[in-house]
């Protein structure tokens, strides 16, 4: 190892390097030998010797007996001072300048055999004046020695105190190998050599003072550097807990406060780029995920490019400064090149320049930070969030970072909209398809907005535009089959995909927009042409309304009317065949001829399984069939049909049994009963009110529901349904109008209303069974009456008295009985028409305390003369606050049953015909 | 085919009506006057097969039958344009043509005799449909041939067809001029027992009220019959509307009937329409004084004496109200406009209803024909049970009562067979009106439910009297 590779160890900490002490030692060495001369020569030599000592640094122990280093130094400075100008002033002996130089040297960490064989080299010099080192050709030495006694004392303590164990160099030689690694940045003595042989060399010292001083700064400035790019350094290091730079205490001293200072400002920014270069690297685990967490990194990567080139520039700078400092050091002569070159980095100019990459670098960590292991629209909203910035660079920062995001988004958005495709590697797309889901059930179930990565920026409007429009591509499809899709898709696809920067606007106007809403509006009409035309689902919507909600009244009381004998069997005697049979004669009869044959394909009539003692009314309805794309639309109305179609059935079941059974044999049984009218008159008055009471219930219930409920609302429907423009809107108001309508249809059969309501048409039920029996009997009494009538009459002719007392008495028994049954009959009356008016209370209650408006304004006109409230005052009370207040009234007054107007009192009743 | 109706046309006025009805019926449906479908009438609007039948020719054929003691009418009838709508085996005429004398009892004798032919036509009808539902009878209640020929049909039926509904639309005759039938008493009287025990639904056309919109509504100083009639075959029409355009309610005579008829003897229905027009008018095309139509204008104005067919007399106590209403409404209706009208209605209170039971205004948005143009945009008939409706058998009793005592004009009644005896007939129905006058008085009240008992009572009296005489 060369003495110059020794120094270079200790180069990163202390510029002055030992070739230059060495360099001083030769010229003063060579200054006591040949005494003064002109500068050129001198340097020559000094140059020549050190570069012989360069080329052989072995040469200098060659075949000399070596000297102890200190006997060396001792007997150079003997002989130097002996040949000094004894009239020169001390410190000018070059004896002292020889020793000055030397405890330099000292300081530095050389190695000691090295300097030892520098210095019996030097001591040969002056030994040998025969030497050729130093001495010019015509030189001769003229020095001599002097007195150094002095010098002698002071050498001693230098060297005792070399040898005390407190010496530091021991210490830095062990560190030294950690500072290694950054030699692409040391200086290199090479190139200092390199202009010797050309430069003459000015007043050294002051120079080598003047350059330690620069490459102080420049060694701090250059740590700030690397602390920029989260790199350690000799001042600055990592705080092993948060990361932050923090001074290295052990090199604290070296600095002066106001350096420390800046030097933590600026490592601030080094704690930024770390962050930041963290959240860029996925294998930390900090970075967002997905497609779009991937555009994110990339980002950042991007952004982190960008700053490590700014900050290599400023290295660039730095060692620029440098190079030129150890060259103008040298060549003096190139002034221009040396102009040329950049001022020198201070601290306070990198702290002038961190600024703006600070705030960037801060920001992209507030950004990156929280869009922390985020995907997909969640993530994209994160950033949209820092769009509500005031700042300009903040605000294009942001707007690039998203413009980037979006890039994914959109190509998934053109790709689901055009193609009704997902490719959704990461469920980041905001439109999800559910896997396990057929086509079947396509258009309401398969596919679903995800609302978790639906982005703010895109409203649920337009969420459910973009959903709706792929999801017509896949139903038409797999559904229709068919191909033909999106009119001037490329142009759209091109729109969509490369105006990223679009989406996140805060006005919707922009091309993304449009493409957006025309790719929507195509589409949708698309599919509600097919689904209006080919498929007429407008006239199957028709049709449900007409036979499955009934709107078709005479088609149901034809229909009812063919299968009466049916419906009254009980139900394990039904036979679904004969049914359909019995379907296509009611349709052959009513205006449904004309229908679309194709539409009443789809009707059907089932039964479903009986329960025991259900009859052919309660198993038997009528059913809608759809397949293919229809079904697809309307598969999930179809319960709620089914639903509905069981009140209304039951209504016109109950129309049925009072019109055409109860009150038409009313009617036509009264003129033949007429003659009994003494013994029946009063209960079948009592029945005819009642069963006008009850008629009336019906009616109106009747009129409500498939009036103002069903009527009033598919009015609304076929109004929407002629606006509409797409599909989904047909089926949105198609399902609205569903719903409203099964709020109004008493469906719900856990309520009070509908309990009360059920009651109501058992009691119905009970009436006629009640009146058939009754009727019965009535004509068998009459029947027997005329019989006897017959008898006498016939008797009186053949001229004998009619009857035996026999025939009589048995007649008279008859009589009695029948009597008896009337008045068994009566009590049955009463209670039916007492729980019949109990129930209709109980409804009426209920229909005054609802909260739904409809139902009290339905109340009020199912009471429109104030029959009921004048019968039941408990009625008025559900209209007043004070019922608002005390709710409980409600309850008491299901106990209040007063009895029915229509008891009769029986005895009273029965006055005796004879 | 289902629910069909046959329509009897007895005597003069029946007749008439009658032509005028099925002239109207054609009109809406868009058959010919010869039957045949016009070309601008589509299939699946309507439902003829209520009222026509099919031949094979394609020919819709009314089914209706023309029953006259007199030809004039029929003659007329036959001589017309509509000639060969109508089945000429249908088209009955009594081979002696005198006619019944406007002598209920003429008729109700020819009746008998003629039975046999009659029904012999009318059962043929009955076969031919599917599901009959009942029989429309027109006649006037005054004359000889539908008052007394309809009474005793009214009587058969209700014997021959237990099971179908016989509704009538009755002719009242007119109050206010002193009519050239002198005993027109007795044959309304005759005939309103009939009415009353065999038919189950009367329409009543009060023929002074007629002739007093005509010229009060109408502005014709002498309402001739065919103008009257146009105003009857447009009750008739649209009473009939829910029938033949069919939507989600009262699409048979019995839903029709059952709501608006508590107790069987209650059956007498008045008629209101509004706006109306006369055909001369409509030609003219002047705009009638109507001011706009909304379905709650209407409404109401269906509720104003005025637009009644029927001329009660001054309710003086106020005491008389609606047992029941039913209101069909045809033209362009926003459907919910219907309710919010009748919640109008009853918070204003604007009619009275019965007290003794549930009762209210029911509606029925009907569908009116494409092919007959209306200046109207909305347009109402009401059909309603009115207690006040008793103050027109009252007149009736009165009449009856006055040419009674002096015992007047009764001869020609006791050449017939009915009263060869005596003139129990008279009495009887005499208090069989009495006792419906009786009834649509208790009506009134609200201890009705209990009107029954002294009526029976009084019955029972009277039967255990009769039957006491018998033993």
């Amino acid at each position: 190892m060369s003495n110059e590779n020794v120094g270079s160890k200790a180069q990163g900490q202390d510029p002055p390097t030992p070739v230059h002490y060495i360099t001083m030692l030769l010229s003063n060495i060579c200054l006591s030998i040949n005494g003064p001369q002109r500068a050129e020569e001198h340097d020559r030599l000094v140059n020549n010797a050190l570069k012989s000592i360069m080329e052989n640094p072995n040469s200098l122990n060659e075949g000399r007996p070596t000297m102890c280093e200190d006997d060396c130094v001792i007997k150079i400075l003997n002989i130097l001072n002996a040949k000094a100008n004894p009239n020169g002033k001390k410190e000018q002996m070059p004896g002292n300048v020889f020793l000055k130089t030397y405890t330099k040297l000292l300081k530095l960490d050389t190695d000691e055999k090295q300097r030892e064989a520098l210095m019996n080299f030097l001591l040969d010099i002056l030994d040998n004046e025969q030497s050729t080192f130093l001495r010019p050709t015509t030189l001769m030495a003229n020095g001599k020695d002097g007195g150094g006694d002095g010098h002698k004392d002071f050498l001693r303590e230098v060297l005792s105190e070399r040898l005390s164990p407190s010496y530091p160099y021991r210490k830095q030689q062990n560190g030294g190998s950690e500072s290694s690694e950054r030699v692409a940045y040391s200086y290199d003595p090479g190139q200092s050599i390199a202009g010797l042989g050309q430069v003459q060399m000015p007043n050294y010292t002051d120079q080598l003072l003047n350059q330690q001083d620069v490459d102080e700064t420049l060694d701090i400035v250059t740590n700030v550097l690397f602390s920029f790019t989260g790199i350690q350094g000799k001042f600055l290091r990592k705080d092993v807990v948060t990361g932050r730079f923090k001074l290295d205490t052990a090199n604290t001293n070296l600095l002066t406060t106001g350096d420390a200072g800046l030097m933590l400002r600026l490592s601030e920014l080094g704690y930024y780029h770390d962050r930041v270069a963290e959240f860029a690297d996925p294998s930390k685990g900090y970075s967002a995920l997905g497609c779009m967490g991937q555009a994110l990194t990339c980002f950042l990567r991007k952004e982190l490019g960008a700053y490590h080139g700014e900050v290599a520039l400023l290295h660039d700078q730095v060692n620029d400064f440098k190079k030129a400092q150890v060259k103008r050091s040298f060549v003096d002569r190139e002034q221009e090149w040396l102009d040329s070159q950049r001022e020198q980095v201070t601290l306070f100019k990198l702290l002038v320049w961190y600024t703006k990459p600070l705030h960037r670098m801060q920001w992209l960590t507030k950004i990156a930070h929280s869009c922390m292991m985020k995907k997909g629209g969640e993530l994209t909203s994160v950033v949209w969030d820092f769009l509500d910035n005031g700042h300009p660079a903040v605000d294009k920062l942001v707007i690039d970072l998203l413009t980037a995001m979006c890039r994914p988004l959109t190509r998934m958005i053109s790709q689901w909209m055009l193609d009704g495709d997902i490719t959704d590697l990461h469920n980041e797309f905001f439109v999800e398809s559910l896997t396990d889901i057929g086509p079947d059930r396509l258009w309401h179930d398969k596919f679903r907005v995800r609302t978790a990565m639906q982005p703010k920026f895109i409203g649920q409007e337009l969420a459910d535009k973009i959903l709706r429009t792929g999801k017509s591509i896949n139903f038409l499809r797999e559904v229709c089959e068919m191909n033909e899709l999106v009119k001037g898709q490329g142009e759209l696809k091109n729109i969509m995909e490369s105006n990223a920067g679009d989406i996140f606007s805060y006005t919707q106007d922009t091309k993304w927009h449009a493409a957006i809403e025309i790719c929507y509006q195509n589409t949708a009409k698309h599919v509600l042409d097919y689904m209006v035309g080919p498929h007429k689902l407008l006239e199957h919507l028709q049709c449900m309304r007409r036979y499955l909600l009934l709107g078709q009244g005479d088609f149901v009381s034809i229909f009812i009317e063919h299968m009466k004998d049916e419906l009254e069997k009980p139900g394990t005697e039904i036979f679904a065949h004969d049914l359909s049979a019995m379907l296509d004669t009611a349709l052959r009869c009513t205006n449904a001829q004309y229908d679309d044959p194709e539409i009443l394909n789809h009707l059907d009539v089932v039964a479903q399984p009986p329960f025991l003692g259900d009859t052919g009314w309660d198993i038997v309805s009528l059913q809608y069939v759809v397949q293919g794309p229809l079904a697809t639309m309307l598969e999930p109305t179809m319960s709620t049909y089914k639903a509905l179609f069981k009140p209304l059935w039951r209504m016109k079941h109950m129309e049925f049994v009072l019109s055409t059974k109860i009150w038409k044999e009313q009617m036509t049984n009264g003129k033949k009963l007429r003659k009994m009218n003494a013994e029946i008159g009063k209960a079948s008055y009592k029945l005819h009110l009642f069963t006008s009471e009850i008629m009336h219930f019906i009616h109106q219930m009747q009129y409500y529901v498939l009036f103002e409920v069903i009527e009033c609302n598919w009015v609304e429907l076929q109004k929407q349904m002629q606006q509409a423009t797409g599909l989904d809107e047909i089926l949105d108001a198609h399902e609205k109008f569903l719903e409203t309508i099964t709020v109004g249809c008493f469906i719900n059969s856990v309520t009070d209303k509908e309990r009360h309501l059920e009651t109501v048409f058992e009691n119905i039920i009970a009436l006629e069974i009640w009146q058939a029996s009754f009727y019965k009997d009535c004509f068998k009494e009459q029947n027997a009456r005329d019989d006897l009538e017959k008898k006498i009459a016939a008797s009186e002719e053949e001229g004998r008295f009619g009857v035996t007392t026999e025939e009589k008495m048995e007649r008279d028994q008859e009589r009695k009985m029948f009597e008896q049954k009337l008045i068994i009959a009566c009590r049955g009356l009463s209670d039916i028409s007492c729980a019949y008016e109990k129930a209709v209370s109980g409804f009426m209650m209920c229909l005054n305390s609802s909260e739904d408006p409809q139902l009290q304004l339905f109340g009020t006109r199912l009471d429109f003369n104030e029959f009921y409230k004048k019968r039941d005052t408990n009625l008025s009370k559900p209209l007043t606050f004070e019922h608002m207040r005390m709710s409980n009234v409600y309850n008491s007054n299901k106990n209040s049953s007063t009895g029915s107007r229509f008891v009769i009192n029986s005895q009273a009743s029965l006055s005796p015909a004879m | 085919m289902p629910s069909e109706i046959i329509t009897l046309q007895l005597g003069q006025c029946g007749n008439q009506i009658g032509f005028e009805f099925w002239k109207r019926l054609c009109m809406e449906h868009g058959i010919s006057p010869s039957g045949v479908l016009e070309d601008f009438a589509t299939e699946g609007m309507d439902r003829k097969d209520v009222f026509f039948y099919q031949a094979d020719d394609d020919h819709y054929i009314p089914r209706a039958v023309l029953l006259d003691l007199e030809p004039r009418v029929i003659n007329t009838i036959m001589g017309s344009s509509y000639a060969k709508l109508y089945n000429p085996e249908n088209v009955y005429l009594s081979k002696h043509g005198g006619g019944a004398g406007n002598n209920w009892a003429s008729g109700y004798s020819q009746g008998e005799k003629l039975q046999e032919e009659i029904f012999d036509i009318i059962d043929r009808e009955a076969d031919g449909s599917d599901s009959l539902e009942g029989f429309i009878l027109c006649h006037s209640i005054a004359g000889g041939t539908g008052s007394g020929m309809g009474s005793f049909i009214m009587e058969r039926l209700a014997d021959r067809y237990p099971k179908k509904l016989i509704q009538t639309f009755s002719v009242f005759p007119n109050q206010d001029e002193i009519s050239d039938v002198v005993v027109q008493p007795y044959n309304s009287l005759l005939t309103l027992r009939r009415l009353t025990s065999a038919a189950d639904s009367v329409v009543v056309l009060d023929n002074t009220a007629l002739n007093r919109i005509a010229c009060d509504r109408l502005h014709i100083q002498n309402p001739s019959f065919s103008q009257i009639n146009n105003l009857v075959s447009t009750i008739m029409s649209v009473s009939t509307t829910t029938l033949r355009y069919p939507s989600y309610m009262n699409n048979n005579l019995i839903g029709l009937m059952a709501s608006l008829i508590p107790t069987p003897q209650l059956h007498f229905l008045m008629t209101g329409y509004t706006p109306l027009t006369s055909a001369s008018d409509v030609n003219n095309q002047q705009t009638v004084n109507i001011r706009k139509t909304t379905v709650l204008d209407v409404m109401r104005r269906l509720l104003q004496p005025k637009n009644m067919m029927v001329s009660t007399g001054p309710d003086k106590t106020n005491h008389h109200c609606y047992i029941s209403i039913l209101n069909i409404i045809q033209g362009e209706v926003d459907p919910s406009q219907v309710h919010k009208s009748l919640q109008r209605i009853r918070d204003r209170k604007m009619a009275q209803f019965i007290p003794w039971g549930p009762t209210s205004i029911q509606v029925a948005l009907s569908r009116s024909s494409p092919y007959v143009q209306s200046n109207h945009r909305v347009s109402g008939l009401m059909l309603a049970n009115h207690t006040s409706i008793n103050s027109l058998f009252e007149r009736a009793l009165n009449q009856y009562d006055k040419l009674r005592k002096r015992g007047a004009f009764l001869d020609q009644f006791r050449r017939e067979d009915i009263f060869k005896d005596d003139l129990n007939e008279l009495d009887e129905s005499r208090e069989t009106v009495d006792s419906l006058v009786q009834e649509y008085e208790a009506a009134t009240r609200s201890d009705y439910m209990h009107y029954s008992f002294k009526r029976a009572q009084g019955d029972s009296k009277s039967e255990d009297a009769k039957s006491g005489g018998d033993h």
